[in-house]
């Protein structure tokens, strides 16, 4: 029974409200970053991008987004190999515990984030280890890690084990079959999953806060002048987090675009020399 | 002559500019078993959407006795569908899909129960079924389950899209027997859709055959395929060979060297003259097609036998006669041509074996 | 080739599992044991005692429990009931507007919590967009939305959304389009169909959704500190001060595991009655 016209129509516009509902906060920061005031109040009384000057010129804010791309970053590249890993025993293999592997791995998305980041302080404490930004690079992973694995996995559910078994029968060794079977055809997964690590890494606060230490990120400081000593250049930090999320989501996005635009350009070169 | 239990007048269906129906009318007899066949994107299964209430008609009019429909939704109509797919509830047992229709009607569940085991036993399958699980039955039973489910609160009409498409050959020539039986046994309205010739030929008292959302002709099965009103309907239901006839100034000529019979000759030319038509298509079915010269036959030709082919308790044949398109002849294994593939023969068939297409 | 691939994912699934082995089981064991340590003790190796677990019920830390269950109980709720049209008309209804939503609403996940939480604060508070531009084109103003209980709920369904409506939407995804039609064709009504068919179809994506959002919520800090002003003290507030200004780690533990107890019973009841493999999509072999 498909749904009638007037049920279409609400459904759409309960959609579009969910979005700005999503978005509304935003747009309250976007305009209190160009205020002028020094406390926000709305209506904007004058509007000034002099916050965004104080921002970039402040070691604070420049020392924030250092450690925040170093996490993010290091995050991103081991927890896509280890996702992709995962992905493997996850989906693609057979073997006696898996089912039991599936439900291990997915515990530490249910599990309280700020409670995790405090048994992990609490863990290196015993261990001797003193928090800096690179215990934090090993939280995220605990938390990060479980969602590559699955992104991966949703692509290797789909996975043909036909071809690998083909490569295997015309000779080819388990490295090889990795390099140029396995890998190739999950690849799409792991850059979405990577991309996801990027921007959670880049993002998180609850795991930060606890195990960078005397090092900060930028949640973390947003954080801390949320609850007390609110500082003007709040809003303006945030803004440029989210810029930075929404590049890095651009960038992907255009790089993937023109990698599939090279495919097609070097297809037809092939096809003009007679070359197949 | 009673009146038709549903009608069709006039239903055009459009989605967007394609029209997937173009104007359909159709009467159907209480206690009929028409199947609605044609080729994929004919639009048979749209058309049994309408019927069924999962869609609107465009424009027309739909009847359920003295009730307009077309625009009733599907579960305030008194008819019934059995899916392809059979949809069976997964996470129900084979007694709750059959009597999900009366637990939402509010019948108690000693009744219910009543009914679902008596259905049971209709369909042949054993009490004990009443408990088991959808995925523990085999694709015969899940047919079974679906015909019941489909019984239970006795709806006017049956509509059945393709149901035994999916399933081997053995499986659905006995389920189309008991599909037949059970339409006897039950006096039900059945409407049924298929691609497939032979089993509108089983089951049906009448069968249409749709083409590009028309209906082309609406029969009994003996009458289209001995009298198909056009070349898709001769094609469509099965081998047949296609003779097209002309009339010119010297007369009525036919392709390649084939000879006819004074008297045929004057017959075919009487009844294009009469339907003002210069031209028509011989319709003549394989197996009537004899080898061997005989003086006194209505037509003939010669030609080469190109290739035999084993049908089992038949043989087929492909004969190149010059002129013409490759004749196919088909003879049952005793009647079978003396010679082999390369030789020379002579074809020949009787004019009360043929139907003749006026027109095209 | 079969032991082969077996050797093969043994040798992949040790990587992540030696991670998590050693950062998440290995605190969570190490949690445990300071549950068990005299107060305010910072060593692991002092006879146990089970004070503090006393001191949870004596001191009252089960009022911060009853109210991060409270909280994460109404707000999931409140998800599902919201969600649920929007999860449906995404899996059954729209073509591409389906897109869409998914993307802005993942888009809006990579915006770290407290922005998201802090752009609320600018929105709901007094000069805020709404009551500041209410009060400077109308006149009327009110004292903001903020500090006190609905708008914590408000919070905790506003950051919890995605986790509802995505394992929703795969859920309804599930139901095969074919057995819904068969049932109006017998008959049902809207709500019997949503009853008998829709609701026992999308029971793993349900599982899923309602977990994910009830555990996620009553382990959360940031909305009741941020928005409502700590008007409630919740659990995780409760073990983070224990842990910090407190400096009573056994304490903070003890109050940790029996919030990971409840969250952890509540998730293996759910999580062993759904087949991964199912919801994943996995085309049966």
């Amino acid at each position: 029974m498909k749904p009638s016209h007037s049920t279409k129509i609400v459904l759409f516009a309960y959609g579009i409200l969910a979005i700005i509902f999503l978005y509304l906060p935003l747009l309250s920061v976007s305009f209190a970053s160009v205020s002028k005031a020094r406390y926000l109040t709305f209506p904007i009384k004058a509007y000034s991008f002099k916050w965004y000057t104080k921002a970039f010129e402040s070691d604070t804010v420049t020392d924030l987004v250092i450690i925040s791309l170093k996490v993010a970053s290091i995050v991103t590249i081991i927890s896509m190999v280890l996702g992709f890993f995962g992905a493997l025993a996850f989906a693609r293999y057979n073997w006696r515990f898996r089912r039991l592997f599936q439900k291990v791995i997915l515990l530490p998305i249910f599990f309280p984030q700020a409670v995790l980041g405090l048994a992990l302080l609490i863990w290196f404490n015993s261990l001797g280890v003193i928090p800096t930004w690179k215990t934090a690079i090993i939280s995220h992973l605990v938390w990060i890690s479980p969602i590559t694995t699955l992104i991966i996995a949703i692509r290797a559910y789909s996975f043909d084990a036909s071809l690998e078994e083909a490569a295997r029968d015309m000779g080819a060794s388990t490295f090889t079959i990795f390099r140029e079977v396995t890998l190739p055809l999950l690849m799409p997964g792991v850059i979405s999953a990577g991309l996801f690590a990027f921007l959670l890494s880049w993002g998180n606060f609850p795991l930060s806060l606890f195990t960078t230490g005397a090092d900060l990120t930028m949640p973390e400081w947003l954080y801390a002048k949320m609850i007390s000593g609110y500082s003007p250049l709040v809003p303006t930090v945030g803004m440029l987090s989210i810029s930075v999320s929404l590049f890095v989501i651009i960038a992907a996005l255009a790089v993937v675009h023109l990698m599939r635009m090279l495919k097609q350009a070097r297809t037809h070169m092939n096809e003009g020399y007679g070359r197949d | 002559m009673s009146d038709p239990i549903l009608q069709l007048k006039n239903i055009r269906k459009n989605f967007g500019a394609f029209e997937a129906i173009k104007d359909i009318s159709l009467d159907i007899e209480e206690g009929e078993f028409l199947t609605i066949v044609g080729p994929s994107g004919s639009g048979k299964t749209t058309l049994i959407r309408l019927m069924v209430g999962m869609d609107e008609p465009s424009t027309g009019e739909i009847w359920l006795r003295n009730e307009r429909i077309e625009k009733l939704p599907a579960n305030k109509r008194p008819t019934c569908m059995v899916f392809q797919s059979l949809a069976l509830f997964p996470h129900r047992s084979v007694g709750e899909n059959i009597e999900f229709s009366l637990k939402i009607r509010g019948v108690g569940s000693e009744m219910r129960r009543e009914k679902a085991l008596e259905l049971l036993d209709l369909l042949r399958l054993p009490q004990s079924y009443y408990g088991k699980r959808i995925h523990e039955c085999s694709g015969g039973e899940r047919q079974r389950v679906a015909l019941a489910r489909a019984l239970a609160f006795d709806p006017e009409i049956l509509f059945f899209d393709e149901p035994l498409s999916a399933l081997d050959y053995r499986l659905r020539k006995t389920l189309e027997k008991e599909l037949k039986a059970l339409h006897e046994k039950t006096g039900k309205t059945f409407v049924y859709i298929t691609h497939s010739l032979e089993e509108a030929m089983v089951m049906s008292d009448r069968i249409a055959i749709m083409k590009a959302g028309v209906f082309e002709q609406i029969d009994p099965a003996r009458e289209i395929y001995s009298r198909p009103v056009s070349r898709f309907v001769a094609e469509f239901m099965g081998e047949v060979n296609l003779i097209p006839f002309k009339v010119e100034d010297n007369g009525l000529v036919g392709p390649g060297e084939i000879m006819l019979s004074e008297s045929v000759k004057k017959d075919i030319s009487g009844k294009l003259k009469k339907a003002n038509a210069t031209h028509g298509t011989i319709v003549v079915r394989p197996e009537f097609i004899t080898f061997g010269k005989d003086k006194r036959a209505d037509f003939s030709v010669g030609g080469q036998v190109l290739q035999d082919y084993e049908l089992g308790s038949r043989i087929q044949y492909e004969v190149e006669a010059i002129g013409m398109d490759v004749v196919t002849v088909e003879k049952l294994r005793v009647d079978m041509f003396d010679g082999k593939p390369g030789d020379q023969c002579t074809l020949s068939w009787a004019m009360s074996d043929c139907h003749l297409i006026v027109g095209e | 080739m079969d032991r082969l691939n077996k050797r093969i994912a043994h040798f992949s699934a040790a990587p992540v599992l030696i991670l998590l082995v050693a950062f998440f089981v290995a605190p969570l064991l190490v949690i445990g044991i300071y549950s068990i340590m005299p107060q305010k003790s910072f060593s692991l190796l002092a006879v146990p005692d089970f004070s503090s677990y006393n001191a949870i019920f004596v001191q009252g830390y089960l009022k911060s429990l009853f109210w991060s269950l409270v909280l994460a109980f109404s707000s999931t709720v409140l998800l599902f009931l919201l969600c649920w049209p929007l999860a449906y008309a995404m899996a059954k209804v729209f073509n591409r507007f389906t897109l869409i939503i998914t993307i802005a609403v993942v888009v809006s996940l990579f915006v770290s919590e407290n922005i998201r939480l802090f752009g609320w604060l600018l929105t709901l508070m007094k000069g805020g967009l709404i009551e500041g531009m209410l009060r400077h084109y109308t006149g009327v103003g009110f004292e903001g939305a903020l500090y006190n209980v609905p708008i914590i709920i408000f919070g905790l369904v506003y950051v919890y959304f995605p986790f509802m409506l995505f394992p929703l939407m795969q859920g309804i995804a599930m139901i095969p389009e074919d057995t819904r039609q068969a049932a109006f064709d017998l008959g049902a009504t809207r709500w019997q169909v949503l009853r008998e068919i829709e609701l026992p179809l999308a029971t793993p994506g349900i599982v899923v959704g309602t977990l994910l959002s009830f555990v996620l919520a009553a382990g959360a800090l940031a909305e009741s500190k941020l928005l409502g002003g700590q008007t409630v003290i919740v659990l995780a507030d409760d073990i983070e001060t224990a842990f910090t200004y407190g400096q009573n780690w056994p304490l903070g533990s003890a109050l940790s595991m029996l919030l990971i107890m409840i969250i952890a019973t509540i998730a293996v009841f759910g999580i062993s009655r759904v087949d991964i493999d199912t919801i994943m999509g996995r085309k049966q072999s």
